[in-house]
């Protein structure tokens, strides 16, 4: 038994003294690694700070080099040749064309190294939009068909990253992802608005685009929410369009070869309008359930202070399942489900912008009339298959048309009025009327008062309706939505 | 219902038909510029080979030229398109260009003229923030306003129109040539002429005239605008006012786009002079050619620091 202990003992002391050994070596290791990290972040650093004064000591001695060409461009006589190909002989003491292009190449190419250094030259451009609304409604939303709530709210409507650059030389591309806040949870749901591939030299004046995209139909269709003349997107093309023109598709567009301009834009998506699910997603799609749009488009020189620019837009989906869900009738028990979609549309806008003043003083009025003639499976007991379904056909109108003022680089006020048959019921009659207050207090930030009062049909349960709005909205970055969104 | 459909497009295809292209001048070459003065350059140079439109007539502000569609189809079949560059013409070009589906004038391609190459900028920013308002991340673009520096733009012009059509090189170049020369004795003139603004301050709405004031040696004391691109607010108008009578600035330069109303109101609280000054070709009367321009320009000045002083 003693012997048991004494051996067990020993294997014990033999173990504490591996385990304190190996102990030691780890703790010298680690001392170790220790050690070298520290090296490393040493000469990490003092590399960091040998670059940085190399940099600065470069950008110094550019900047003194430059001063002294300009110095020396400076003490030039009169009539001194500036580009080499002058051919003037230079009188004695006075730098010759051959010197001076030498000189000249060397302010070249230091301002060339600066230009190189500039966030601008960042590649893509990347900017950010920022957009709140402030309202105030008079009815709450089972008043307002809204899916905002009355009394006050804070809607953060966007916020909107937009990305853009060259592909290559035969294409660029461009992204906005979007995240605005859910009304019901206040989460922000983050989507991708836009992104798509554009060719920039196609013969024939051909421009494709492919992916996802406002497409073009109309004229404020494809417009982004902040970028509009009010403060909300005019009901018909929420109603008839479904938001923005936003397809997954492509469209081709063509420049006529003629001295007028006139556009010409054929697309197929298979969707259309941002706030609807794409048609049929079952298990394959028919050609025949894709949707077909177009739009022609002209311009004109009344005088060189106005302009005229009309447009005819088309969309045709000859066959949906059930684009927008089953549309439940007032009666609470009927429903609708929309077959087909068929869409017209003539825009207009009259412009004047004077050409001495234009960022000071403009007038714009633009007007849209959009048709709708859709084909709807009514199901007057509200059980599908029940053998009383028929196929009727809605035709409804509907437009806005607004008028701008601006008397101020920062200021503009104007009126927007709004008339629209639902395009399930045509005697669904919606008006509203808006006045608006813009104070663009910078090209990049921009604050918009605006008053609606809105007016539903008695029969369709809603009840008139007045709205303070104050938008306000903000960009950084890089922003541009190009010649489309001008 | 057919026989509509039929109307609609007959009505529509003479529409288009009636848009035909226009005959003409196929043999020239087709310029367009965005300013009036690279217009002016453009057919001293290019003589009878060329056919310039200019975007803007004179009036406009340089950076802020409308776009409307009718410039599509000139760009659309121009050989050549100039511009002054460092981005000045950064608000209305990048679109119009991409609208005109002409690959010859996109940027890098060689119908796409850039005049700036060669121009020693000034005011180059150090941060491009937009804390510091609308800046151009190359510098101050104004260059055009010193003839000196113009002269660049004259050659790039030619550089081009000789890439474009070298059977006519020697014609361009001796175009050149003599613009250069009526250009030279015009600026030893006006160096003469300018004699007595030298160390005249003055203040303008935009800061559009840093170059000329290098070149004749006046002295830029400061802008209306509160950052570029951005409008004055009431301190910063009453602290121009304040720097000016301080420091006796006797003249207030306004350019024909911005509105009067401020550089009236500064003018009459500094008693200094008020003068409009025209930024390109044809921003006031009897400017249509930069010579003439540059002409008026300083005779306005010379006479206005002669009746102040």
């Amino acid at each position: 038994m003693s012997l048991r202990f004494s051996v067990m003992s020993r294997w014990f002391i033999a173990l504490g003294l591996c385990a304190v050994v190996a102990q030691g070596q780890e703790t010298n290791q680690a001392d170790k690694v220790s050690q070298q990290l520290r090296q490393m972040q040493e000469r990490f650093e003092q590399q960091q700070r040998e670059m940085r004064e190399s940099f600065e000591r470069m950008l110094r001695e550019q900047q003194a080099q430059i001063e002294a060409l300009k110095r020396q461009i400076a003490g030039l006589p009169t009539n001194a040749p500036v580009v080499a190909t002058t051919t003037n002989a230079a009188p004695s003491g006075v730098a010759t064309a051959d010197e001076m292009k030498e000189l000249k190449g060397r302010v070249d190419s230091v301002i060339e190294a600066q230009k190189k250094v500039k966030p601008s030259e960042f590649n893509p451009s990347i900017g950010l939009v920022g957009e709140t609304i402030f309202s105030y409604r008079s009815q709450g939303s089972n008043d307002t068909g809204s899916d905002r709530p009355g009394g006050f709210d804070v809607n953060q409507r966007s916020v909107e990253l937009n990305v853009a650059a060259a592909v290559d030389p035969f294409a660029k591309g461009y992204a906005v992802v979007n995240a605005s806040a859910d009304s019901a949870t206040g989460e922000a749901t983050l989507g991708v608005e836009e992104v798509a591939l554009q060719t920039t030299s196609l013969p024939w004046n051909l421009e494709l685009k492919a992916g996802r995209f406002f497409g073009e139909f109309g004229r404020l269709g494809y417009i982004h929410d902040h970028e509009l003349p009010f403060v909300n997107r005019p009901l018909v093309l929420a109603n008839y369009i479904g938001g923005e023109s936003r397809t997954d598709g492509l469209q081709v567009n063509w420049l006529l070869p003629t001295a007028h301009y006139v556009s010409l834009t054929l697309g197929l998506g298979d969707q259309f309008g941002g706030d609807v699910a794409p048609n049929n997603p079952g298990s394959s799609r028919l050609f025949s359930e894709v949707n077909y749009f177009g739009r022609a488009s002209t311009y004109f020189d009344l005088t060189p202070n106005w302009q005229f620019e009309t447009g005819l837009s088309g969309l045709i989906n000859p066959r949906t399942s059930d684009r927008g869900g089953v549309f439940v009738q007032p009666n609470g028990v009927s429903t609708m489900t929309e077959k087909e979609r068929r869409l017209a549309g003539l825009d207009f806008k009259l412009s004047y912008i004077p050409l001495r003043n234009n960022q000071f003083q403009s007038l714009v009025w633009g007007t849209e009339v959009l048709y709708s003639d859709g084909s709807y499976l009514v199901d007057p007991d509200g059980t599908p298959a029940s053998g009383d379904e028929f196929m009727h056909d809605v035709g409804s109108f509907g437009l806005y048309t607004y008028l701008t003022y601006k008397w101020h680089r920062q200021w503009s006020a104007g009126t927007l009025y709004e008339w629209m048959q639902s395009a399930q019921n045509s005697s669904d009659v919606t008006s509203a009327y808006s006045a608006y207050l813009t104070w663009a207090i910078s090209h990049w930030n921009q604050l918009r008062l605006q008053y609606t009062h809105t007016d539903h049909e008695a029969d369709s349960g809603l009840r008139p309706d007045d709205a303070i709005y104050l938008q306000w909205a903000w960009i950084i970055g890089a922003h541009s939505h190009g010649w489309q969104q001008r | 219902m057919t026989s509509r459909i039929t109307c609609f497009l007959s009505a529509a295809m003479a529409a288009v038909l009636a848009c035909a292209p226009l005959p003409a001048s196929a043999a020239k070459i087709r310029i367009v510029t965005t300013l009036t003065d690279l217009a002016d350059f453009s057919r001293a140079v290019g003589g009878n080979q060329v056919e310039v439109f200019s975007l803007a007539t004179g009036i406009e502000d340089t950076h802020g030229v409308p776009m409307k569609p009718s410039f599509i189809p000139l760009l659309n079949r121009a050989d050549l398109l100039v511009s002054v560059g460092f981005g000045c013409e950064h608000a209305f070009l990048p679109a119009l260009i991409e609208a005109s589906k002409n690959p010859r004038i996109q940027a890098g391609r060689q119908g796409y003229v850039d005049c700036s190459p060669g121009i020693a900028p000034l005011s180059v920013p150090k941060s491009t923030d937009h804390s510091e308002g609308d800046v151009h991340p190359y510098g101050n673009p104004h260059y055009m306003l010193d003839p000196v520096l113009a002269k660049v733009a004259v050659g790039h012009i030619c550089d081009a129109l000789e890439a474009q059509a070298p059977e006519h090189a020697a014609e361009f170049r001796a175009n050149r040539d003599a613009y250069f020369a009526k250009l030279d004795a015009k600026i030893s003139e006006w160096r003469e002429l300018a004699k007595p603004l030298k160390g005249l301050a003055f203040i303008s709405y935009h800061e559009e005239w840093d170059y000329f004031a290098e070149r004749f040696g006046m002295k830029v004391f400061g802008t209306i605008e509160l950052k570029p691109g951005i409008d004055p607010t009431p301190r910063h108008i009453e602290q121009v006012i304040s720097g000016m009578k301080a420091e006796h600035v006797p003249i207030v330069v306004r350019e024909p786009q911005f509105p009067e109303k401020v550089p009236k109101l500064i003018a009459q609280q500094t008693g200094a002079t008020l003068v409009k000054l025209p930024i390109m070709p044809g921003g006031v009367p009897h400017t249509d050619t930069y010579i003439e321009m540059m002409d008026f320009i300083l005779h306005t000045l010379v006479a206005t620091q002669t009746k102040a002083g």
